[in-house]
């Protein structure tokens, strides 16, 4: 473990800290994501693609991706909008509202995923509303969606609003002074400066959304090919204990996280660069 | 700065519009409102449809006792276990220099990014009867998928980065001067963490170690996938609710749903008190 | 551009920034707003450009009441004491912000915007950097490029807040004279505040002493120095 040091230091503790890490890491992270992917390696690429190359996960990945993709964004906008008004208006209860941005964190999915049921169920009180308008949203794709809404809510607020408390008033007041309507100003030069933050946002609340699992199976309805979720086909392949099947499905769940979060940094590096903090 | 005699177009320049200001400051609270109080609020509503009477009764089922008691034990070892090894981690990341530390802490936050049912999965794989180690394991007398093990290691997967993460940036922010003098005035490790390195992070242990109760508590796919879901042994309190929701128990469910959002607002309490009250000693930006 | 300062004062709640103080400042003229930090004078600066509004008084342009005038209608170029560049826009879109901000129908094609903001490139002798972005600039670079963006809008005055503040000496000396320069090529009514007494008496035709709020003295730096009208200007300008 001292082979790891650059530096001697005088600080104790380096071998105690590192065991205790590396020990804790390798038995509830190392390990078992090493096991999903030796299940996998031994299932072999062309047993992956078989399973996953079937409609029904095919519809499965598609409804996680997309759905959590249309729920990632409105909390995008809504977040944003969010953290402009916590971090910028005075209205009485605010600091009451601000904690409230986190309740989606502080409650249990199973608890939101029945609570939400309830909602938008037909005989649910939006549920009811809905339903005199024709629409159905529990059991549906809707109902899917309001779940990934509500679980990755906090994520863009939370990193957008530390920015827009750092934004110097200077900057705004030139734009002004160059003529610029409050509207122009918005778009063209604070919009901009918060997208690195927002992005951030935008790609936790996507993970989040992507796997998620406890909020979303009890609104689903969780019909194949239409309202099932990736997950919840992992699920099903280990109940019928079916490991390979499941390891794939979790392997390409993976992967495609993988990929989107790339591509979210890579555009993150471009736009951070720009504006110049390395 | 704006001036309230002044005409109304005299407002800061930096200010939107007062009737723009309020049309936002309405949408956020409908968005709210709708999308977080009212699910929270239906909790309550539904737990007390048929009276406080019934809600109450409901809780002292065995198998909500039994579900309670587990999801209790299940905190009690994960959340010591991660504070253990946050404070370690945080220990290791900011007081030394060594090569792959970038790694190290990506591997960290790994959990952040798994789908939990994925690490549901990736457990079972490691640890079900069916893999060397789970075998073995098996056949010693002592499982860990289906049993309680399985759902710590659940528990503690999904909430690993939460304690480091929050120490970490509080420990870089504090350096290194503090310890290094105590050490030259001939301390010994242990007593430079227990006098000069523990009560500079209190604040933000604590802060990290509620949210990873918070988690622990409620933390249902991963738990759901390696618990087996075996009532009155392995079914810890958002299983109960799933099993007593699917068998129509709604007052049941919801008055069990209840303890657990009643739970996450003491966490949302606690929490937002440490942000009002020791906000210099946490760490800046916060990750979920 | 003749200005006019007609008993302005302004609160802040219950501080009082600036007790009614009245200032003509001739069309053309250099003008200097000296005084220590709380004199007032970056208040003062703030309620010409329309950033600030005063709590009592006027602000006259060419004779024509402006008090109530909006900070886009003024058309007053405004060079930040911490330049206030957009830090994702490059100089070039910096430049050309104030133009691109127009309405359609007075907005000038691109060709007409590419060509003044070379002019004004070469106008603060840097011809090379229009790509670059704000980060890539070092401080006096990144000072004349926000008085290009100031004169890009064709302003009426030319106000500035502590222009020079935030540089090393030797940079400094510099690019008063490109002030000086700029100002004579232009012609424009421009007010700089500064707490430097070195720098108003060099650059200003007119200074303006000021100091908790008020004017002590106005006049041409050599009558200052010769005869200060009151005990804190003889302090202030021995200091």
């Amino acid at each position: 473990m001292q082979a790891l040091r650059i530096q001697k230091s005088p600080m104790p503790g380096f071998a105690l800290g590192m065991g205790i890490t590396l020990t804790m890491l390798s038995l509830i992270v190392i390990l078992p994501v090493g096991a999903l992917l030796a299940q996998g390696a031994s299932y072999g690429a062309e047993g992956i693609w078989q399973t996953v190359n079937t409609p029904r996960v095919w519809a499965a990945l598609y409804l996680s991706f997309r759905l959590a993709f249309f729920a990632a964004l409105f909390n995008l906008v809504f977040g944003t909008l969010l953290a402009w008004v916590l971090a910028r208006y005075e209205f009485p209860g605010r600091r009451l509202v601000d904690a409230m941005v986190d309740l989606p964190f502080a409650l249990p999915t199973a608890v939101a995923g029945i609570a939400l049921t309830a909602l938008y169920a037909p005989n649910g009180v939006f549920g009811s509303l809905a339903k005199a308008l024709g629409v159905k949203i529990a059991y549906t794709q809707w109902g899917i969606l309001i779940a990934l809404i509500f679980v990755g809510l906090p994520f863009v607020t939370r990193t957008v609003q530390p920015v827009i408390a750092e934004i110097e008033r200077e900057v705004e007041e030139a734009s002004a002074t160059l003529g610029a309507s409050r509207l122009y100003t918005l778009y063209r030069v604070i919009l901009p400066m918060l997208m690195p933050a927002a992005l951030t946002g935008f790609a936790l609340s996507l993970a989040r959304a992507v796997g998620e699992y406890g909020s979303v199976i009890f609104i689903a309805g969780n019909l194949p090919l239409k309202t099932e979720i990736a997950p919840l086909l992992i699920v099903i392949k280990l109940e019928e204990f079916d490991y390979n099947g499941a390891a794939a499905i979790g392997i390409a769940m993976l992967l495609i996280s993988f990929t989107m979060l790339l591509a979210i940094n890579l555009i993150q590096i471009w736009s951070r660069r720009r504006i110049g903090h390395v | 700065m704006s001036d309230t005699q002044a005409p109304a177009r005299w407002r800061a320049v930096t200010e939107e519009s007062r009737p723009a200001r309020i049309a936002l400051i309405a949408v956020a609270l409908a968005g709210l409102g709708v999308l977080v109080l009212a699910p929270l609020a239906v909790v309550f509503a539904e737990a007390l449809a048929k009276g406080a009477g019934a809600a109450i009764a409901s809780l002292g089922n065995r198998d909500a006792q039994s579900a309670i008691r587990l999801t209790l034990l299940v905190a009690a070892i994960a959340v010591p276990l991660n504070a253990v090894f946050g404070i370690a981690a945080a220990w290791t990341i900011t007081k030394f220099d060594f090569r792959g530390k970038a790694f190290l802490i990506t591997l960290i936050d790994l959990p952040f990014s798994v789908s939990p049912v994925v690490a549901g999965l990736a457990l079972v794989l490691l640890f079900g009867t069916n893999s060397l180690i789970g075998g073995w394991l098996v056949a010693q007398g002592f499982p860990i998928i289906f049993a309680l093990p399985g759902i710590v290691l659940a528990s503690v997967f999904v909430t690993f980065p939460f304690v480091a993460r929050e120490l970490i940036p509080v420990m870089i922010e504090q350096g290194r001067a503090e310890e290094e003098a105590a050490l030259t005035l001939g301390a010994s490790g242990w007593r430079v963490f227990r006098t000069v390195t523990l009560p500079n992070i209190k604040w933000a242990l604590l802060y990290g170690v509620l949210l990873c109760n918070a988690r622990a508590m409620g933390e249902f796919g991963a738990v759901a996938v390696v618990s087996g879901k075996i009532r009155g042994v392995t079914a810890t309190m958002p299983i109960t609710i799933e099993m007593m929701y699917n068998e129509y128990l709604s007052v049941a469910a919801f008055s069990l749903a209840a303890v657990l959002a009643a739970l996450g607002l003491l966490t949302l309490a606690l929490k937002t008190v440490l942000e009002w009250r020791h906000a210099d000693q946490l760490a800046a930006t916060r990750r979920y | 551009m003749h200005i006019e300062i007609d008993e302005i004062a302004k609160e802040f709640g219950a501080t009082t920034a600036l007790r009614p103080v009245s200032l003509a400042i001739p069309s053309g003229a250099l003008v200097a707003l000296l005084g220590p930090s709380g004199s007032g004078k970056t208040t003062l600066l703030r309620i010409l450009g329309g950033l600030e509004f005063p709590s009592s008084g006027r602000v006259l342009f060419d004779g024509q009441d402006a008090t109530g005038m909006t900070v886009q209608e003024r058309r007053a170029g405004f060079v930040f004491q911490s330049y206030a560049l957009f830090k994702h826009m490059t100089v070039f879109e910096n430049i050309a912000y104030g133009l691109r901000a127009r309405p359609r129908a007075s907005r000038p094609p691109a060709a007409e915007i590419q060509r003044r903001v070379s002019k004004l490139l070469d106008l603060i002798q840097l011809p090379q950097i229009a790509r670059r972005f704000p980060s890539q600039l070092s401080g006096g670079q990144r000072q004349r490029v926000a008085l290009a963006r100031a004169l890009a809008i064709e302003p009426r005055m030319l106000l500035l807040d502590e222009p020079f503040g935030a540089l090393d000496a030797r940079v400094r000396k510099e690019l008063r004279q490109g002030l000086r320069e700029i100002h004579d090529t232009t012609g424009l009514t421009t007010v700089f505040v500064t707490h430097d007494q070195d720098e108003a008496m060099e650059l200003a035709d007119l200074v303006v002493v000021m100091s908790m709020g008020r004017i002590e003295q106005i006049g041409r730096p050599q009558d200052i120095r010769a005869r200060p009208a009151t005990p804190f200007v003889r302090e202030f300008i021995a200091a």
